[in-house]
Formats: structure tokens, sequence, C-alpha cells
């Protein structure tokens, strides 16, 4: 896997047949390029249709029209209040108009919340375990780091019944000590600190990690540094490459979380993006497409939009752990 | 600051030694919290789905079943299932013993002998401990439901955590497990003071997982023997009989036999004297024996299996066929086109890889209304275009193979299966094109030059340095894409409605169907580990066929 990553960054440039694009035109070259608009148009096109439908009425939609007579925008406030995906309520003091209280509630919301927390803790757990692989020698290194990567083998489904009696019991005695608020059942805890420890960013750390030249720790060990400290000053500060690309991959990761989030939530308080879209879905068959149209196509924007702005952290990242999220 | 007030400690850490101690604690700190977390969500897991599923289980622990529930799901196959698993546990130990313990047993010196003894300890110190965990497990899942409805303090929950370590069961197994750690303690400190500078560490290492293996091969075996004959005495008494042994026999006699046909038709193949007919004969010989063993029995041993799980698994099989080979095809496809001097190169790029990253949610919701049942839907409109009458898409139930018109056994996938076949390539392609574009990139130009200069044609460069070189990334991305369809879920979920009922269930979506809907937690963790055993068996399997040529890099 890592070595197909390296090909990728690899790959574009300099070790092509022939360098760069040869003048004149051919009838291959035509085929060529009808092949791939083709390809664009396949992989484009369900997009362009969605985005085009959000903004019809129903009636458009069911007759399948190309494009809208007018762009209905009030199909996205609809969709935005139906599905519950985001719900904005401030309060202000009528007497100074003050801000009183300002609640965020709604699956997007959720979504961002539980993103945060397993993206925060995900860094805080792996990197410390991904120098220690890297940098760090002590007795049976290979033997534990062999076992953390075997259990990526393992497939989603025979984890489930476990993680949902650990999350369970786990829950109990958390609640035992924090009160109602320490639940893990409906609750942040069961959606994000299973997947804290992963052994994908522990690789791709590690693999950065190693890179790092040794000059650099025997100068900060001659400065009296320990290993925490030449971690924290020297080593991140290099890794924002890998660190944005657990960002990007840790952010797809919980937006579309499907099915062990409709296993641990039992209502909205917490529950994530997809599980609400696919409620709104399956709730209202046949339905309003339109809205069903416009929700997607909220739900799909901030994906869209990260990958325009980090598009060499989606596809490296990929390509080196070889899934997404 | 502290250092300071211990000089003592201060002069003990500036040694050699010292820092290396140092280094050891501040790497286990480093590792606490991951290894905490990947022991209690990755680890400990499988052995507890595995535990889960010797029992009735419905949210809470409830009877010991034995095997009943892999009966359930793959009637007088789950047996023999577990025949097998015990022998490859005892393969496994002998392997590991046979292949790692003689060389470290050479390097580690005159203290050979006593490491193995510490190890074997060590080894069955730890089936102790994993013994004494399991018989903790039930006892402690019922806290939960003890302490409902009463004010859940800490206090209130440390004494029921008390009660459960005193139990009987569990304070007896605990005594034991302790014994075994104390003793296994004292075998390595006495190897490690007697035996100072050997290596001795690995060999105790080794020895250890070896006792380990061979323990639990015989768990295995005996907890197979005693449930055989346990369901043959209980159907005997009902006036039946159970032909599990001659089952067992029969299949594993035709398994084998398939095997060598396989070994004997390599051989074949290869050699090239007067003995090549005569292997190949004997080859195709041992094929229809093994197939037709296999053919005669397999059917009566999988009689009282779970019908919708055995039909999720053969969804599964289509959903893999159906859409791995033209993926990968399309893909590379793509790829090739893009490797060829072109503008434009990197928008082709990131436009392919779209359908790949966006949720899967909101785009199967797009594909279920481009394939509505609607006269005037996406599909059916292209479908009018081109004068065929509108098809029901995702509310078909009806095969292919009905809908053509065709016999029974040529019936195939159902109408709404292949949408999420389509689905399902329209999101793969640009993942598998950027991997390919990847692995051409590795292809080293001068071949291209060496071939053309030799007046290669363009299908032939394609055909004898392209794709040969190309077999790790091939390989690489078919295993993916399969693994890919066993865990497939979200597609599923929006995509199947209920007019298509269980038509398109694979089994992953069976088994959580199974969990969500009637809670069976030990039913569902037993189909699960089927799932996985089967996984397992498939990546080995290919590993063996397809991944002769792969290096990985």
């Amino acid at each position: 896997m890592a070595s197909d990553a390296r090909a990728l960054s690899a790959a574009p440039k300099g070790r092509l047949p022939v360098d760069g694009p040869r003048k004149g035109i051919s009838l291959s070259r035509v085929g060529i390029y009808a092949v791939l608009f083709a390809g664009v148009l396949i992989a484009v096109g369900p997009f362009l249709w969605m985005i085009s439908a959000s903004f019809m009425t129903l009636s458009e939609v069911n007759l399948t029209r190309l494009l809208p007579e007018k762009l209905l925008w009030e199909n996205y406030a609809t969709a935005l209040r139906r599905a519950n995906f985001l719900d904005i309520e401030i309060a202000t003091d009528p007497q100074t108009g003050m801000l009183q209280s300002l609640s965020v509630s709604g699956y997007i919301w959720n979504s961002v919340r539980i993103t945060l927390i397993s993206v925060l803790g995900s860094l805080t757990v792996c990197i410390p375990a991904a120098y220690a692989f890297a940098r760090m020698r002590f007795v049976g290194r290979n033997f534990i780091f062999a076992l953390f990567l075997s259990t990526m083998m393992i497939p989603g489904i025979v984890m489930l019944i476990p993680h949902l009696l650990t999350v369970i019991w786990l829950g109990r005695l958390s609640e035992s000590l924090f009160g109602p608020a320490g639940a893990w059942f409906n609750n942040w805890p069961a959606l994000t600190i299973p997947f804290f420890a992963s052994v994908f960013n522990i690789f791709l750390l590690r693999q950065f990690f190693i890179q790092i030249p040794d000059d650099l720790w025997e100068a900060a060990r001659i400065d009296g540094a320990g290993h925490p400290r030449f971690l924290i000053s020297v080593v991140l500060p290099l890794s924002k490459a890998p660190i944005m690309t657990i960002i990007t991959l840790g952010f797809i990761g919980s937006w579309n979380a499907l099915m062990w989030p409709l296993l641990v939530t039992i209502n909205d308080e917490w529950r994530p993006i997809a599980v609400g879209l696919s409620n709104f879905v399956t709730a209202d068959t046949p339905g309003d497409l339109n809205l069903q149209m416009a929700a997607s196509v909220i739900t799909v924007i901030p994906i869209l939009a990260l990958y325009f702005v980090a598009q060499k952290q989606f596809t490296e990242g990929i390509a080196q752990t070889g899934i997404r999220g | 600051m502290s250092m300071t007030t211990f000089p003592a400690l201060k002069r003990a850490l500036a040694t050699r030694r010292g820092r290396l101690v140092l280094e050891n604690l501040t790497a286990y700190i480093f590792l606490a919290p991951a290894g905490l977390l990947i022991f209690l969500f990755g680890i400990f897991p499988v052995a507890f789905a595995f535990f889960v599923s010797l029992h009735r289980w419905r949210r809470f622990p409830d009877q010991y079943v034995g095997l009943a529930n892999y009966e359930k799901a793959l009637g007088n196959l789950g047996y023999i299932l577990f025949f097998w698993l015990a022998i490859a546990a005892a393969a496994a130990a002998i392997w590991v013993g046979r292949r790692l313990l003689p060389p470290l047993r050479e390097s580690s010196g005159e203290g050979g002998l006593a490491s193995i003894f510490a190890g074997v300890i060590c080894g069955y110190a730890a089936v102790l401990a994993v013994d004494w965990f399991f018989k903790l497990i039930p006892v402690i899942m019922l806290i939960p439901r003890q302490v409902r409805g009463q004010n859940t303090t800490l206090s209130l929950f440390m004494e029921k955590l008390g009660e459960s370590f005193a139990s009987a069961d569990v304070y007896a197994a605990g005594n034991l497990m302790l014994g075994g750690l104390f003793l296994s303690l004292l075998a390595i400190i006495i190897v490690a003071w007697r035996f100072r500078g050997a290596q001795s560490v690995p060999l105790i290492a080794v020895s250890a997982i070896t006792t380990a293996l061979i323990c639990a091969g015989f768990f295995l075996l005996q907890l197979t023997i005693r449930e055989t004959n346990g369901a043959i005495a209980a159907a005997r008494e009902s006036g039946e009989s159970l032909p599990i042994w001659s089952q067992l026999v029969f299949i594993s006699a035709g398994l084998a036999m398939i095997a060598t046909a396989w070994i004997v038709f390599r051989r074949g193949i290869k050699d090239y004297d007067n003995k090549r007919f005569a292997l190949l004969i004997v080859s195709g010989l041992m094929l229809a024996v093994g197939g037709y063993l296999l053919l005669a029995e397999a059917p009566a041993a999988l009689a009282a299996a779970d019908d919708d799980l055995l039909q999720g698994f053969w969804i599964t099989v289509m959903y893999a066929a159906g859409t791995v080979p033209v993926q990968l095809s399309i893909g590379l496809l793509l790829a090739y086109l893009l490797f060829q001097p072109i503008r434009f190169r990197s928008f082709f790029r990131m436009v392919y890889f779209i359908p790949y990253i966006t949720p899967f949610v909101a785009t199967s919701i797009v594909f279920r209304i481009i394939f509505d049942a609607g006269k005037h839907a996406p599909a059916n409109r292209m479908l009018s275009i081109i004068g065929i009458e509108p098809q029901r898409w995702i509310l078909e139930r009806s095969t292919i193979g009905d809908l053509l018109g065709l016999p029974d056994f040529l019936a195939g996938p159902s109408l709404a299966l292949i949408v999420i076949m389509i689905y399902s390539t329209w999101t793969y392609i640009g993942y598998d094109a950027v991997i390919f574009l990847a692995g051409l990139g590795n292809i080293p130009g001068e071949l291209y030059e060496a071939a053309r200069i030799d007046g290669a044609s363009g299908w032939r460069i394609f055909r004898h340095i392209t794709l040969p070189l190309l077999s790790p990334t091939v390989f690489f991305l078919s295993l993916v894409a399969i693994i890919g369809t066993f865990q497939a879920f979200t597609q599923i979920w929006i995509l199947r409605t209920g007019a298509v009922g269980n038509r398109v269930n694979t089994a992953s979506v069976y088994i959580f169907d199974e969990l969500q809907n009637s809670n069976r937690y030990g039913y569902a963790s037993s189909m699960a580990f089927v799932l996985f055993a089967l996984i397992l068996l498939m990546t080995l399997f290919q590993n063996r066929i397809m991944g002769r040529r792969v290096f990985y890099g």
C-alpha cells in the first residue's frame, strides 16, 4: 500500500513514456478524449442532476426535467428544517438587544461535534504511539506493531457486537462515575472513543516519523531535550502533511458513518448526518424527491469543498491506506 | 526539577543501562493509551465475539449453548467447520514450533532447553489467564442489569464488581491464574539470571505462543467432539440419525481430492516428457471424484442451515462477480488512457475521484431516484430512447434470468441487486483508475522504449509489458474490492426497498438485520464469525493463487 502512495506522488511527471502533449490531432487522440470526457459525464452526471433537481418542483423531478423552470431556493430552507439538519436558536434580551443564549442543534451540528472530538482524540492517542514505534527502541516493538497491524484484517461486522457490549458496560461504569452525563450509549463516547486508536493513523504517522533525519534528534539530545520535548517541538511542526491527511480522512469517516451510529444512537441528540439523511429519505417514500435532493446536496457540499481545497491530502491519504473512513 | 532532589536516581539514569530502562518506560507510556484502546476495541473483540457466539445472548448473557448457533447457521457443516478450525490451530502450532524453535535454540546456546521450559510455563499461564477472563466476563456483563433502576453510584458498581471477582468459579480460576503467573515469573527470572547474555527472550516467546496454540487446538477439538456427540445423541433419542461423522470424512476427502488435483495439475503442465499426459488424466480424475463427493454430501450437510444466510452468501458472490471485474477493467482502461500524453490529466483524475469521496448515503439517494420504477424516472427515460419498455429497477424482485425468460439455473441477481452493482461500480472506478495510474507510473520507461525498438505494437506492449508489471496493483485492488463487497452496507441500506425484501441482502447486511431487529447477539456473532473465516480463507487463497508475483516494496 505504501508503495502505491509513493508511486502516486511520483506518477504524473517525468516518467511518462513520452513527455508532454504532442502537437497535432490524430483520430486515436480524438477517441481518447471522447472516452475520457464520456467518463467525466458519467462521473459527475448524477451530481449535476442532483443539484438541478434540488431546485425543481416535485412534479418537475418526477418528469425528469433537465433544468428547473425557476430556481426554488426555498427547497433548501425546507429541507434543512424538515430533515432536522440544522436549527439555530438565538435568544436576545428584548431590552438591551444583547445575545442571551445561542443553541445549535441538528444533524450537521452533531456531525461537526463528532468529527472534532474523534479527530482530536485520535491525534492525541495516535501521535505518541506512532512516535514510539518510529523513533524509540523497546522490548517487543516489532511484535506489538505486528499485533496492531493484524487488527486491520478483521471485518467490521465481527467487531460490531463486542463493541456494542463493551460500550454498554463501560457506559454503565462511567455513569456511576460521572452521573448521567457520563453515559456512553446515545452519547459522544460511543460514537468516537472506539475509533480513537486508529491503526491506519498510527501507520501513516509512523511512516512519516521514520523519515525525519537522525541528526535532528542528536542535536536535540545534546541540547538536553528528551523524547517528549523532541516530539512536541521538533517532530510535530514538521508533520503538518500527515496530520492534514488524518484530519481530512477523519472528516469523511465521521461524515459517512452509518452502520455503527444506527446501532448506538436512539434519538436526535447525537445522531450524525448520514443517519439523519438516511432516516429522512427512507421515512418519506415516495416522498418529496426535490427535498431529498436538496438534503443530499447539503450533505455533499462540505465534503466536496474539502476535496477541492485539500485534494492532495485526499488522494495521497487514500492511496496510502487504501481506504476511506 | 525533581531529578535534582534525588541525586542517586539521577546518577542511576545517567548510566547506559539506566538510559535504556528510561527509554523503554517512556515508550510504554507513549504506547499506553493506544495500546489500551486497541486491546479493548481491536484484539479483545475477536475473542469476545467468539465467546458470545457460544451463548444464547440477548443484550445480556444467557445460557451456554455450545455450537448450537453454528448449527443453526450452517447445519451440520457448522460442526465440520470447527473440526477444520481445530486442525488448523494444531497445524499452526506445529508450523510455529518446527519453523522457529530450532534456529532460535541454536542461537541461544546452552540456556535453550530451560528457555523452552519457561516458555511453556508462560504459555500455559496465558491460557489460564484467558480462561479466568472469560469466566469473569459473563458475570460482570450482568452488572448493568443488576444495577438497573437503582441510583448507580461508584460504590454500588464497585461492590458488584467485587462480588463478581469473588464468585466461586471466577475465584478458583483466578487462583489458578495467579499461580501460573507466579510460576512463569519465577521461571523467567531463573532463566534470565542463570543464562545471562543468552538471547532467551525470543525463544521464550515462541515456545509460549506454540503452547497457547496447542491449547487452543485441544480446546477446539474437545469442544467439537463433545458437541457433535451431543447432537448425534439428541438426534438418536428422537429417532433420527445425524451422519455428521460420515459427512466430515466425505467432505474433507472431497476437498483434499480437489486440492491434490490442483497440485498434480500444476506438476503436469510443468512436465514436458511423457508423464505429462498421465498426470493430467490423474488430476482430472481426482477433480471429478472430489467434486462428486462434495456435490453428493454438501447439500445434506447444509440441509438444516439458515436459508437466508446461504442466500446472503450467494448474493455476496454474485455482487462480487458482477462488480469487481467490471470496475477493475474500466478503471484500468481509464488509467491507461490517462497515462497517454494528453492535456488536462490532473483535471480528469480529480473528477474521476469525486464519486468515491462523496458520502455514500447522498449518492445512493440520487441513484434511488434515477432508478425509480416510475415511467418518467431518468433510467427508464433513457431506456425509452432506445425503445425498451420501462423497468421496475429498485422495486424489481425478479431476477435477470426471469426477465429474459432464461431457465432457472441461469437466474442470476435480481434487477434491484443489479442497480446496487451499477452504483458500486460507478463509485469505485475512479479509485481504481487513480491507483492504476500510480502503478503505471512505476513501470520504467526504458522497457517501453526497448519494446518499441523491437517493433512491438500497442496491444502487444500492453499485453506483455504493462499488464504483467501491473500485476501487484491488480492483486491489491481486487483484494480490496472483494473485501469491500463483503463489507458493503450503506448503498444496500439506502437502495433496498420493501418490495425487494431479502433479495439484495448480502451476508453482512443480513447479520446486521438479525442484530438490530431481533437482538440475537449470540446467533449474529456466530454468523459474523463464519463470514470472518470465509474472508480469511479467501484472502489466503488469493494470496497463494495470485500473489506469487507480488512484492511489497
